[in-house]
């Protein structure tokens, strides 16, 4: 290697007596270094959501012991009450026995105004800012049911046409999910009651669930969830409707801190025409099952074979 | 030490004085006032609360509000005539939109104001217009007994204290006019256009092709 070329690389020649870079320009380039680091850095200061501790050492749900539970609910109420200033109480109620639950829809009578999807928005506590929504209503035309031309985002002046018929679509509780199969880290299962749940605190964010769902039933959170603090609904379900994080899924759970306390949905409260009907398909004496039994009743995409809990049906 | 020497510490630091330098300083502005490229977000809205309220699909469009008042001033004076049609003048909001049931004395009882017509000379009360409904309306009357037709509140599990509320047939049908006129519809979604299923305004939408096709090929 010659003089020149060892230069060149920058090494120390044995004859030369200066250094190759002056302790000046040394200390002018770290200094201009740790200070580039540090802005290019700064984002993570203020990143919106950094988990702590106890967030990362956070055990899954099926494993976690009652006291566990009530350490990390107390932990959640004490941040949401940071963050929004309301108290809040995080329940957790387990399925039923002898208890699963169905949804029937009739599509006769809806008439397309969307106030279940509202509804669901401020009983589930979702995200105003972006706007998530777990139901959509499509507006198809009568005489065929057509997914693919339906539409999705009709003006609310457009409801109760009488040429069209209204179809809203949620999770539709699939007793064959294809979305918990896909979970690489089993942070969505289905209880007990039939419920498909998400750990919003296992969840990596990887949106598998959400390609797999034929239904289009899952939400991924891209920002950061955004709702006025006076519109919080302070009964949340662990499970169910707490306030959710950014990067993780979120879908419809029937509400499950609702009804697994014996009270309907709140979508289906708050239907002006009746259309809606939930109940324990178990019991014989269930609204729904009636339904089942009498009329004629059809599930969304029943060739994909995930045989869903929630039905449609055409009666008068 | 020759000029080489002198030559390659000059060029140094000439590349720390006019290359490394500013463009760290460059890129460190570029990180400060430049780096926040996140798209803005609107800040949250809060909900309509009429989008969320729960109610019937009557509603508040009560537009045949019962007469204050003695209803036989009028009706002592006027004999009856079981094939009136449209209601007197007293009743201008009444707009009788019931199908062939196009007769007020098929509903109400044609001596009776408080009550309505029940079988034969019977009298139904007012309270239980289900009673008066299920004449014809048999169906759907034993549906809503069952819990199977209309709105239900409350709760499924009924052993849990939580009874269901139900409504009867007229607090949700007008029944001079009862198809639903329901006017309340919450706005449409707000989200980006590739998570949303737009609607295609017209069949001579090209986009709606399949549309007219599949329609036209099935009937």
């Amino acid at each position: 290697m010659s003089t020149e070329d060892q230069k060149n690389l920058g090494l120390k020649n044995e004859d030369q007596q200066e250094p190759v870079i002056s302790r000046r320009y040394f200390l002018a380039g770290t200094a201009c270094l740790s200070v580039a680091t540090a802005v290019s850095l700064s984002p993570l200061l203020n990143a919106e959501e950094v988990p702590s501790g106890d967030d990362f050492i956070q055990k899954h749900y099926k494993e976690l012991s009652d006291e566990e539970k009530k350490e990390i609910f107390a932990r959640l109420e004490a941040r949401i009450d940071k963050q929004y200033g309301v108290s809040t109480s995080i329940s957790d109620p387990q399925p039923m026995d002898g208890v699963e639950f169905a949804y029937v829809l009739n599509l006769g009578r809806c008439i397309g105004c969307r106030k279940c999807v509202y509804a669901c928005m401020k009983e589930n506590n979702q995200s105003r800012s972006p706007q998530k929504q777990y139901i959509r209503v499509l507006k198809m035309k009568k005489g065929t049911i057509n997914l693919e031309t339906s539409s999705h985002d009709y003006p609310e002046k457009e409801a109760s046409s009488e040429d069209f018929f209204y179809m809203p679509v949620s999770c539709q509780q699939c007793r064959e999910p294809k979305c918990i199969e896909v979970c690489p880290v089993k942070a969505t299962w289905k209880e007990k009651d039939g419920i498909v749940v998400v750990d919003y605190n296992w969840c990596i964010g990887c949106r598998y669930c959400e390609a797999a769902c034929p239904y289009h039933a899952r939400r991924f959170n891209f920002a950061k969830p955004q709702l006025p603090a006076e519109e919080l609904n302070p009964d949340m379900g662990y499970l169910s409707n707490r306030p959710r994080y950014m990067g993780v899924m979120e879908k419809c759970t029937f509400c499950l801190h609702k009804t697994r306390r014996g009270e309907y949905p709140a979508c289906m409260e708050v239907c002006p025409t009746g259309a809606r009907k939930f109940g324990n398909i178990r019991d014989p004496e269930s609204e729904v099952r009636k339904i089942i039994e009498q009329e004629r009743v059809f599930v969304l995409k029943q060739e994909v074979g995930t045989l869903p809990k929630f039905y449609y049906t055409f009666a008068k | 030490m020759g000029n080489k020497e002198k030559k390659s510490h000059f060029d140094k630091g000439e590349l720390w004085k006019k290359i490394i330098l500013p463009g760290t300083v460059i890129l460190i502005l570029l990180f400060l006032f430049w780096g926040d490229n996140k798209p803005a977000i609107p800040d949250p809205v809060a909900l309509n609360a009429e989008w969320y309220t729960p109610e019937t699909a009557r509603g508040e469009i009560l537009v045949n509000t019962v007469l204050p008042g003695n209803c036989f001033i009028c009706h002592s004076v006027q004999v009856p005539d079981p094939n009136v049609i449209r209601p007197q003048f007293a009743h201008p909001t009444v707009k009788l939109d019931h199908g062939v049931n196009d007769r007020c004395y098929n509903c109400h009882h044609v001596y009776d104001r408080d009550s309505l017509a029940g079988d034969g000379e019977g009298r139904i009360n007012f309270a239980t217009p289900e009673k008066l409904c299920a004449r014809c309306h048999g169906i759907i009357v034993r549906d809503w007994k069952a819990g199977t037709h209309g709105l239900r509140q409350g709760g499924w599990l009924v052993e849990d204290g939580a009874d269901p509320v139900n409504f009867t047939c007229t607090e949700c049908h007008d029944p001079h006019s009862p198809k639903f006129k329901y006017k309340i519809a919450a706005p449409a979604p707000t989200w980006p256009d590739k998570t949303l299923r737009k609607t295609r305004h017209s069949d001579d939408d090209p986009q709606s092709a399949y549309l007219t096709e599949t329609i036209q090929e099935r009937f």
